[in-house]
């Protein structure tokens, strides 16, 4: 193949979903050529992932979504591929670590792969054999992939994408699950191979700020899905939050002491005290399947303790899909389910929250930040001043985040307190009083923001980094 | 020896599963399901590595169901004459009558043995992957259940989540069956929303490495048919003759 042909050629292209009045990605005309690092971003529902599935093909045949203008792929218009064709030399890794198997270990998932390209029999063994060693995943082989952790699903992903002799590799917010050291980690092991092979990679991503240089051109769309900028990608400064003054009252509003859970016998906490008071608002923090989940749960009465005491002023819980919580048709009936708040009360908590336009939408059918926004209503109207909110930061889009931020920052000034569990150190940076350190289900310590920054060492052993906004201050002074 | 059952190719091990319970089906007499149950049991104990304390909790629920069959036949079966053997409380049963309800239970005892065997004795991944193989199950078909298989543990979890979210809330469990049923919507709606997201996200991941539903060429674990399998199958005609030529004549 000529070096100058583009490996991919957008041009005018149009598309919409058949349901919707609207394009969703408006006259997109761009090439991409072999072994170049792209990065397409743009803010959430801009269109990006749907942009990715037109290089795959997956779309417009699997959603009889609407194509106008041409898409050529390797030269040869994307319509003339049969089904399946293109995904040897095109290959894919998705976001979600958990819904991209269908096998139970990492050998038959790879074989799965190979057989989909009728790999002749005498060839599977070394093409196996190889990509394992290449990907530094032989000791994973025989390993069941659902007992394996985001950032290694992440990297099986990856090696099943590699085993087909790609020429491209697409990602699709492939770190967004994963904690910040582990998603730097996958980012650099990415990087050699990409090294190695010269392979062109086109990423789907809004939270850049962790690849650094690793991309060399950036396609920015629009919120309408057009071409905002196409230009040498420059590394990107992390989300800016405006700098929140704190609120904390003398007030208690939590105190734990020596609280632990097992399930089956099985020891997820061990014993571990701490106390919030009013308006504090609380990062907890640690590396995937330390515990932080576990403890809001136990906290919050969903997992049973197994000994220990929790006093609060009620304790609120918001998973991070706020929909599970919801019991009724509106979301008015949402709040006040409860019937704890009076008809006032309920009235002034939907106008602090924003919620009296869309008080008698249903709550499925609303944005995912608006659910968010319902699910603390229902919590706040049921007089729960302790507010535990489960990774409310992952996968959202700058906007959104600095929403969360806002909406956070107004309540702790109510005298709320909050238990957040993010991998998210800027968020952290910005909102939190305090970071509640786990690891392996035991308590490291609750810091000071500040000092906590300052300690690397500390960072590192629980998977984290120093928000970049710190960082560069400290360099400066330096 | 303890592993032949385990060995045994799973399409073929169905096969004779199934026939062996289609041929006992037309034998009336109590005594071709009391040998072949008796002969699976024996297959159970020398053949396989089963787990006695898991299999006796399974054959409990059918154990009385077999019981119950016996009673009830005993008692409410219809009068076909012949000689009363036994006289109680103004019950008269006949020889007729407890032939037919000797002959109910232990249909019922042989043939839940017998499922129960496959069940303990078969890997279901193995399975699916040998009906793709062998018996031609559409791999389209086959790869769907093998992710609805890897989904179910993720589900179970889910719904306990959920449920337990929702109680949070103050949802209070209801008495009445039929309305905790009913209440039941208020948990699977979110969770079968999700599930549709994610079987979506699952199929566009097997889509994009190349999976279009066709068959395929090579397997890279091919599960094959051999000497064991010839033996066993062979074995279980054995078992299945003796038992229907044992009930012709003991009757």
């Amino acid at each position: 193949m000529p070096v100058h042909e583009p490996v991919f050629s957008l041009k005018n292209t149009h598309f919409r979903f058949p349901d919707d009045q609207e394009n969703i990605l408006k006259d997109l005309t761009f090439d991409i050529f072999p072994g170049e690092r792209a990065v397409i971003s743009g803010p959430s529902g801009c269109g990006k992932s749907t942009l990715l599935y037109l290089l795959n093909r997956l779309y417009p045949l699997n959603c009889d979504g609407i194509l106008s203008g041409s898409i050529r792929l390797f030269g040869k218009r994307a319509e003339d591929y049969a089904p399946g064709e293109i995904n040897h030399r095109v290959a894919t890794v998705f976001q979600d670590p958990d819904s991209q198997f269908c096998m139970p270990t990492v050998e038959a998932e790879l074989a799965f792969t190979l057989e989909n390209l009728h790999v002749p029999f005498k060839e599977m063994e070394s093409r196996i054999t190889d990509v394992l060693s290449l990907t530094g995943l032989t000791p994973l082989r025989h390993a069941v992939i659902q007992s394996l952790s985001g950032g290694m699903k992440q990297r099986v992903a990856t090696a099943c994408a590699l085993i087909m002799k790609p020429e491209v590799l697409l990602l699709d917010e492939p770190i967004s699950h994963l904690d910040p050291l582990t998603a730097k980690q996958f980012i650099a092991w990415l990087d050699g191979l990409q090294k190695q092979f010269g392979l062109t990679i086109v990423a789907v991503e809004h939270r850049l700020d962790l690849w650094e240089s690793f991309f060399g051109r950036d396609i920015q769309l629009d919120a309408d899905g057009h071409i905002l900028a196409d230009q040498r990608f420059a590394p990107r400064a992390s989300v800016k939050f405006p700098k929140r003054k704190t609120a904390l009252q003398t007030d208690r509003s939590l105190q734990v002491s020596g609280l632990c859970t097992s399930v089956n016998g099985k020891s997820l906490l061990h014993p571990l005290s701490f106390s919030l008071q009013r308006g504090e608002v609380t990062v907890v923090a640690g590396p995937n399947g330390s515990g932080k989940s576990t403890l809001l749960k136990t906290l919050c009465g969903i997992y049973k303790s197994s000994g220990g005491t929790v006093e609060s002023d009620g304790i609120g819980y918001v998973p991070q899909s706020p929909e599970y919580l919801f019991l009724t048709q509106r979301i008015k009936d949402e709040i006040a389910y409860s019937g704890s708040s009076s008809p006032k009360e309920i009235q002034d908590l939907m106008e602090r929250l924003r919620l009296t336009d869309i008080q008698n939408a249903h709550p499925f059918a609303v944005s995912h930040g608006q659910k968010r926004r319902v699910a603390i209503a229902a919590m706040l109207a049921d007089k729960r001043q302790v507010l535990l909110m489960d990774e409310p930061t992952s996968g959202q889009d700058a906007a959104a985040l600095q929403a969360l931020a806002q909406l956070i920052a107004e309540r702790a000034n109510e005298g709320i307190s909050f238990l957040i569990v993010t991998h998210d150190m800027e968020f952290a940076a910005a909102v939190a009083d305090f970071v509640l350190l786990i690891k392996d289900g035991s308590l490291t310590g609750k810091f000071v923001c500040e000092e906590l920054w300052a300690n690397e060492e500390l960072l590192a052993s629980h998977h984290l980094l120093a928000p970049k906004g710190v960082k560069l201050r400290a360099e400066s002074f330096a | 020896m303890r592993n032949l059952l385990h060995d045994m190719n799973p399409s073929v091990k169905f096969i004779a599963v199934a026939l062996s319970m289609m041929t006992i089906a037309f034998f009336f007499n109590p005594w071709t399901p009391l040998i072949f149950w008796m002969g699976v049991l024996l297959f159970q104990v020398f053949l396989s590595r089963l787990n006695w304390k898991v299999w006796a909790l399974f054959m409990l629920p059918f154990t009385i169901g077999a019981f119950g069959y016996l009673w009830t036949t005993l008692l409410f079966g219809t009068e076909t004459g012949g000689q009363i053997i036994w006289s109680f409380a103004g019950l008269d049963i006949t020889a007729e009558q407890l032939e037919t309800a000797l002959s109910l239970s232990f249909r019922v005892l042989a043939f839940s043995t017998l499922s129960l065997m496959f069940a303990f004795t078969t890997d279901p991944v193995k399975f699916i992957m040998s009906l793709m193989q062998q018996l031609k199950l559409s791999p389209k078909l086959a790869y769907g259940i093998m992710v609805g298989y890897q989904f179910l543990p993720v589900m179970k979890d889910e719904f306990t989540q959920i449920q337990q979210a929702q109680r949070l809330r103050g949802a209070v469990e209801e008495k009445n069956a039929l309305k905790r049923l009913l209440d039941m919507r208020r948990v699977l709606i979110p969770m079968l929303a999700g599930a549709v997201r994610k079987a979506e996200r699952s199929a566009f991941a097997m889509e994009a490495r190349g999976f279009t539903g066709e068959a395929r060429t090579d397997y890279y674990q091919p599960i094959r048919i051999g000497r064991i399998d010839f033996w066993m199958s062979a074995l279980f005609v054995l078992l299945l003759a003796a038992s229907c030529l044992g009930g012709i004549w003991l009757s």
